[in-house]
C-alpha cells in the first residue's frame, strides 16, 4: 500500500495506547491532567472567549457599549436612591467611587457565576458531538466576565484620576487581592453550579435568587462602617464575624481599601461633620490569604465534582 | 462470543492497534423529572420516574490501524452510543477504551459553529475544537475554503449561508484536520449529489493514506462499498463482526429478532 500509510502506521506503534478516560484517575492526577488538558487548549479558550464577546451583543447598534450602560445605569440608581435619597452618602465619602468600586467587583464575580452556570446548557451542541475537556466553557465565561471587568476597572480608575483622588498609596495592593479572591471563588461556584445545572435546571434559578441575596449581604451599596454600627448599637459581636465569612466581603472590601482612597482618610464634610476612616477589619491581610487558601480547596473539589459528572453530560443536557 | 477476529485486517502487515475497547457496558438512567418540584412531589415514588436500560453491553473490540470499519444495527441498537464511547464523549459505565493517534469526529457538521460568526471565524474556532492549531489552520485556510466552495461568502455569518454551504464548510473543516481515527455518523447523507461524490472521494483517499475510518450508517450499500470490516449491533452487544458481505447478511438477519 501507499508510504503515507506505512508512515503513519508506524508512527501510531510508537504512541501508547492510552486510556481516554484520563480524568477519572486518582483524585490528584486527574487534576493534574485537567491543568494539562487546558494548557493544551489555551488556544481554544481565547477563541471561545472572542467567541462570547462577540456574539453577544453581535447585530445591536450599540454593541459593545452595552457591557457598560448596565453598570453605569446601576451605579446612577444607587447614587441617586441609597446615595442621596436614603443618604447613605452623608457618611460615606467620594461616594460614587464607592458604590462603583463594589459594583465593578461584585459584577465581575456575579458574571463569572451567571455565565459559567448556564455555559454547559448553552454549548450543549457542542458537548453532545465533539470531545473537549468540558471545564473550558465556564472557563470561557470567566474569561469573557474578566475582559468586561477589565474595562470597567479601567473607567474606574480614569474615574478616580479625573476627581483627582487617584489612590496613590501601599493600599493598592489590595486591589489584586481582592480581585484574586473573587475570581477564585467565582470559577469555583461557576464549575460546581455549571456541572448540577445539567441534572438540575432549577439550579441557574437558584444562582440568581443567592446572587441577589448575597448582593445586599455584601458591602457593595453600603459602607462595611455601617455593619459595624449596626452590631454595635444592638450589641451582637457576632455580626462583624458572620458577615466576615462571607469571601465576597473580604474581596469587595480589599478592592475598596486599594481604589477608594477615601475610605482610608478622615473627611470633615461641609456641614462640619466629621467621617472617620472605614474601620477595616483587623488581620485584613490574614483573612484574606485564608480565604484564598479556601477558595483554593473549594475550587479543587469543584473541578473534582464537574469531572464525576461531566462523563454523563452528553446525554443529560 | 469468541474473540472476534476480522477477516480484514487491512491492506498493511501487522498494523498497530489504533482503539481497544474492553468490556463496556453503558447503562442509561433516564430521569423524567428535572426540576426540584417534581422531584419533591416525586419523592418515594422515584423509582416509577426513572428508565433504566443498557444501551452497550460487554463490548469488547480492537480496531487495526488502516480499516475502514462499519457499524450497523437496527435503530436503538447502540451504535452511535458505541461511537460515542469510542470518541469519548460518553463515559462507559464500566470498561475501558484506549486509543492512540489524532481523532476527528464528524458527529455532526456544523455542531461548532455559531451563527453569528462569520465564516472565517468559524473555520478557526471549529478547527480549534478539532484539535489545529492557530499556524495550522491559517496554513490550510485557502484550502479549506476551497473545498467548501463558500468562496466569498466566507465573511459573512454563517447564519446567512445555505444549508449545503453549511454542511460543505464543516466537512471541509473537517476533512483538514488530518485525524488518524476519523469517527463518522452518518453525515455522509447529506448535501448534493457532487458534493456527496466529493466526500466519497476524500473519505477513499483517508483509505489510501492508512486512516482508520469508524462509520455508523444505515446505508447498506454504502457500508458494503466502503468498510472492510462490519460490526452489527443488537440491542448493546456484537452479534457479528466481520467481512462487510457477510456483516450485511448478518444485520438483514438481525432485524427479524
Amino acid at each position: 500500500m501507499s508510504e503515507t500509510a506505512r508512515e503513519r502506521a508506524d508512527r501510531l506503534e510508537r504512541l501508547p495506547l492510552s486510556d481516554i478516560q484520563a480524568g477519572g484517575g486518582g483524585v490528584f492526577r486527574g487534576f493534574g491532567v485537567f491543568i494539562s488538558e487546558l494548557r493544551l487548549h489555551r488556544e481554544l479558550l481565547g477563541l471561545l472567549v472572542r467567541r462570547e464577546l462577540k456574539s453577544r451583543y453581535k447585530d445591536s447598534s450599540l454593541g459593545f457599549l452595552w457591557s457598560l450602560i448596565r453598570p453605569l445605569t446601576m451605579l446612577l440608581i444607587y447614587f441617586v436612591a441609597i446615595g442621596q435619597f436614603l443618604g447613605a452618602a452623608r457618611e460615606i465619602p467620594d461616594f460614587a467611587i464607592f458604590v462603583f468600586c463594589g459594583l465593578t467587583i461584585w459584577g465581575l464575580y456575579s458574571d463569572i457565576v451567571l455565565g459559567s452556570t448556564s455555559s454547559i446548557i448553552a454549548n450543549a451542541g457542542l458537548i453532545k458531538k465533539v470531545y473537549l475537556p468540558r471545564e473550558i466553557f465556564p472557563l470561557a465565561a470567566t474569561g469573557a466576565a474578566i475582559f468586561n471587568f477589565l474595562i470597567q476597572f479601567g473607567i474606574l480608575l480614569v474615574a478616580t484620576a479625573l476627581a483627582g483622588v487617584f489612590p496613590l498609596t501601599w493600599d493598592l495592593l489590595y486591589v489584586p487581592a481582592g480581585i484574586v479572591v473573587a475570581l477564585v471563588y467565582g470559577v469555583a461556584f461557576g464549575l460546581l453550579f455549571s456541572a448540577l445545572n445539567v441534572y438540575l435546571r432549577d439550579i441557574q434559578y437558584l444562582v440568581e435568587v443567592g446572587l441577589l441575596i448575597f448582593f445586599w449581604a455584601s458591602p457593595v451599596v453600603y459602607a462595611w462602617s455601617f455593619v459595624v454600627k449596626a452590631g454595635d448599637d444592638a450589641a451582637l459581636a457576632w455580626v462583624e464575624t458572620v458577615y466576615l465569612i462571607n469571601p465576597m466581603s473580604l474581596s469587595i472590601m480589599a478592592f475598596q481599601r486599594g481604589v477608594w482612597a477615601a475610605g482610608s482618610q478622615e473627611r470633615v464634610t461641609a456641614d462640619g461633620i466629621t467621617i472617620p476612616p472605614q474601620p477595616w477589619p483587623a488581620d485584613m491581610d490574614l483573612r484574606l490569604l485564608v480565604a484564598f487558601g479556601v477558595g483554593l480547596v473549594l475550587l479543587f473539589i469543584a473541578q473534582r465534582v464537574f469531572s464525576r459528572l461531566q462523563g454523563n453530560f452528553a446525554q443529560e443536557i | 462470543m469468541a474473540a472476534p477476529k476480522p477477516s480484514i485486517v487491512g491492506p498493511l502487515a501487522n498494523p498497530p492497534i489504533v482503539v481497544s475497547v474492553s468490556g463496556v457496558s453503558k447503562r442509561f438512567v433516564i430521569r423524567k423529572d428535572k426540576s426540584i418540584k417534581e422531584r419533591l412531589v416525586n419523592f418515594g415514588r422515584s423509582r416509577r420516574h426513572k428508565e433504566d436500560f443498557w444501551a452497550l453491553r460487554d463490548i469488547d473490540l480492537e480496531i487495526a490501524a488502516g480499516t475502514t470499519v462499519g457499524l450497523v444495527g437496527a435503530n436503538g441498537s447502540g451504535k452511535s452510543t458505541l461511537l460515542k464511547v469510542v470518541g469519548g464523549i460518553i463515559r462507559p459505565t464500566s470498561g475501558t477504551v484506549k486509543r492512540r493517534g489524532r481523532l476527528a469526529a464528524l458527529l455532526e457538521l456544523g455542531a461548532g459553529f455559531h451563527p453569528d460568526l462569520t465564516g472565517r471565524e468559524n473555520v478557526f474556532l471549529n478547527a480549534s475544537i478539532l484539535g489545529l492549531t492557530r499556524k495550522e489552520t491559517e496554513g490550510f485556510f485557502d484550502s479549506i475554503v476551497d473545498f467548501s466552495e463558500v468562496g466569498e461568502f466566507i465573511d459573512t455569518q454563517v447564519k446567512f449561508y445555505s444549508s449545503g454551504m453549511y454542511v460543505r464548510l464543516a466537512f471541509a473543516i473537517s476533512v483538514h484536520v488530518n485525524p488518524d481515527l476519523l469517527l463518522v455518523d452518518e453525515v455522509l447523507a447529506v448535501g448534493d449529489e457532487p458534493f456527496q461524490e466529493k466526500c466519497m472521494k476524500k473519505i477513499r483517499e483517508f483509505q489510501e493514506e492508512g486512516r482508520t475510518i469508524v462509520l455508523v450508517s444505515h446505508s447498506a450499500r454504502q457500508v458494503e462499498e466502503m468498510c472492510d470490516r462490519v460490526i452489527v449491533l443488537s440491542h448493546g452487544s456484537v452479534v457479528f463482526d466481520g467481512g462487510a458481505k457477510e456483516g450485511i447478511e448478518a444485520l438483514r438477519n438481525s432485524f427479524g429478532t
